[in-house]
């Protein structure tokens, strides 16, 4: 008996020594971060790599072969995407084995809470051959940069749609209240993410003096959210994890009416459905994209390469195609249609303006136990 | 190095130790070591980005037993667990039943068609089911074609209904297993006894099948019970917007709520409460024991 209880006295110690040791990790490997990437390049980039493996942890989408095989040939390189269903899932995946990820794609609501932990490197800005053709508006951001460096690039951005089966729906829905409407009930499908409390946000009206509202509401307003949201639940059909779920319900017809991301509509109309986005009378939210090296990477230096390449004009007209996001350099309006280039450089302007972009939450974990809170509600 | 080897050996208490040695390793680094920080991190707090930090509280037991939220999922939990148990003893009994007595050809043939689905893979046969119940799923799509519905009935799927279909299908064998090895163990001699004595076949299984069987029918809705505590992804694949259980809780607040500590104290209090369960059962399992030991109870009656 003895025995056992010295076991566990030890493991009690061990257990402990263990946790310190996980929450300490963290720096030393940010510290050693710049030291990497200054390095200079010992031999011709373009032989250097050949062989190795860029690991992406991105947004689905964000890993796809027909802009990521242009660096893959460039370099003589393999591109592993893996992919994330929601920026607190990035957040903990990049915790638990950051240096398994060479570039991640965080979006404006968590770029802060990466960039604070140290979880991802800070930016050479020079190496980055279009940084000053970015968008200014992305690029002076000031939620992903420390001690006067930045932390990533601008990727794409875009909106959380009201997406609607044209199908099914023939009159476009003006607001977000169609989603209570009794005649959507049980076709409605929302992500199972925090967002829905900005958005609700946005139907209850607080954002209409300070978009910033939305990220920073009082206690009062998120009784108010959650009481909204727990109202829409008969009408959800099902809370979506991933956008390859969300695909699948507008396939087998499960659901008319979602909040979604420009994505669905463009691979499900690929395959001849007739779905519709529109960004309805209150607005919409909708998020920046950055591409960030992770602090733990074995490979800073051809992630910088990528970085490069991603932002390049050719680049992100190939994202922009494949994606139908829009994108962070403007000058990939030079490879495109005429028609792909109203859309994607001169409409977005106007488009821009109408977004109300996440940031960061202070209060994330009240949002997070908000959420969990209303799927619990029976 | 082998003279130490040899002489170590030599002694039989200490070729023992070396024998029992690497289990007992095994088991504290991946078993009781995992628990222990699991218990420990329950008890540390977390900071504003989610990050453990050293300083002790006793915060999120409190949480867990005043919100609302962990309470009613938890409780809502163990009724789903209650609705699978009794479902899949239902279908699995009279299975088994007629495996063991009634199929004289082929038995193995079938039992193996029961065991099949094991082979498959969990996430495989959930898909499976989502195809068969969806609103133009196979189901639906066969009732409205025969004129059982006008329109198809959307609560197959993405609700409750869909969770316990799943889980019950998935689980079935598990239940099943013990439930035949039971009926298979019953001495004959007991059952024609029976006969002879004038009992019918109803009464026979009543007062002697049934209560032989007792055992393996605990261990199966046991099997049953405590897979269904510990089981997210039914309800992430099949269930609907009101079918949290507590599990997805843990799993969001490891995942994307990030909330580690939290998620500890819940994992801890699942374990007592299935180290209980466990317990439970092992001793009911006992007290309604076979037929071998003199001082137990045959059919119900001291012997």
């Amino acid at each position: 008996m003895k025995l056992v209880k010295w076991c566990l006295w030890l493991g009690v110690l061990l257990s402990t020594i263990l946790l310190i040791a996980c929450s300490k990790e963290e720096k030393p490997a940010s510290a050693a971060a710049p030291g990497a990437s200054e390095k200079p390049a010992a031999a011709d980039p373009k032989t250097k790599f050949k062989g190795k493996t860029l690991n992406l942890l991105v947004w689905e989408g964000y890993a796809d072969p027909q802009f990521t095989k242009g660096f893959e040939d460039e370099y003589g390189v393999t591109i592993k995407g893996t992919y994330f269903g929601s920026s607190d899932e990035l957040v903990a995946k990049l915790k638990g084995s950051g240096s398994v990820y060479d570039v991640v794609s965080p979006s404006s609501d968590v770029a802060t809470t990466l960039v604070q932990s140290s979880l991802v490197a800070p930016l050479d800005t020079a190496k980055i051959t279009s940084y000053g053709d970015l968008a200014p508006a992305l690029r002076d951001m000031k939620d992903a940069e420390k001690d006067g460096k930045s932390y990533g690039v601008p990727f794409t951005w875009g909106p959380d749609y009201l997406i609607y089966d044209a199908d099914v729906i023939k009159e476009e829905p003006k607001s977000w209240n169609a989603f209570f409407d009794p005649k959507y009930k049980g076709k409605v499908s929302l992500w199972d993410d925090i967002s829905n409390i900005y958005l609700m946000g946005q139907v209850l009206g607080f954002d209409k003096t300070d978009p910033a509202a939305l990220y920073n509401m009082t206690d009062e307003q998120l009784a108010q959210v959650k009481k909204k949201l727990v109202e829409l639940k008969p009408q959800v059909r099902k809370y979506w994890a991933t956008a390859g779920e969300l695909n699948d319900l507008f396939k087998n017809k499960e659901v008319a009416l979602a909040v979604g991301w420009p994505l669905t509509v463009a691979t499900l109309n690929k395959e001849g459905r007739n779905l519709k986005a529109v960004i309805p009378e209150e607005g919409a939210t909708g998020w920046i994209d950055r591409l960030m090296i992770s602090a733990g990477s074995q490979n800073k230096e051809l992630a910088e390469l990528y970085l490069d390449y991603a932002t390049r004009p050719k680049t992100m007209a190939k994202v922009a195609e494949a994606t139908n996001y829009n994108i962070a350099n403007s000058k990939a309006g030079e490879h495109m249609s005429a028609d792909l280039k109203k859309i994607y450089v001169t409409d977005a302007e106007v488009y821009f303006k109408r977004l109300n972009f996440w940031r960061h939450v202070k209060n994330r974990k009240g949002y997070n136990e908000l959420w969990n809170e209303v799927k619990g509600a029976k | 190095m082998s003279a130490l080897f040899s002489k170590l050996l030599r002694s039989p208490r200490r070729s023992l130790a070396l024998l029992v040695l690497p289990p007992v390793l095994w088991l504290f680094f991946f078993l009781v070591l995992p628990y222990l920080s699991l218990f420990v991190q329950s008890l540390l707090a977390s900071d504003e980005l989610g990050n453990v930090v050293l300083r002790p509280t006793t915060d999120h037991y409190r949480d867990l037993f005043t919100r609302p939220l962990y309470r009613s999922t938890l409780i809502y939990t163990f009724e789903m667990a209650a609705i699978v148990t009794t479902l899949t003893v239902l279908l699995s009994v009279p299975l088994a039943y007629v495996i063991a007595f009634k199929v004289t050809r082929y038995k193995e043939l079938v039992y193996t068609l029961i065991i099949v689905p094991l082979w498959v893979s969990y996430i495989v046969r959930a898909y499976a089911w989502k195809i068969i119940l969806g609103r133009a799923g196979i189901l639906n799509t066969f009732l409205v074609y025969v004129g059982v519905v006008d329109k198809p009935v959307e609560a197959f799927l993405y609700s409750q209904a869909a969770v316990v279909i799943g889980l019950v299908h998935i689980f079935t064998p598990f239940v099943l297993m013990p439930i035949y090895s039971a009926f298979e163990h019953i001495p004959r001699p007991l059952l024609e006894a029976s006969k002879d004595l004038g009992a019918g076949r109803f009464t026979t299984f009543r007062r002697i099948v049934l209560p032989l069987a007792l055992p393996g029918i605990i261990a199966g809705g046991t099997f049953a019970f405590v897979l269904t505590l510990g089981d997210f992804l039914a309800v992430m694949l099949l269930g609907g917007p009101d079918t949290l259980m507590i599990s997805n809780v843990v799993q969001n607040l490891f995942g994307t709520s990030d909330d580690r500590p939290l998620g500890s104290a819940i994992g801890i209090v699942m374990l007592i409460l299935v180290l209980l369960i466990l317990e439970a059962t092992a001793r009911a399992e006992r007290a309604f024991g076979g037929t071998s030991s003199g001082e137990r109870r045959i059919g119900g009656v001291k012997t």
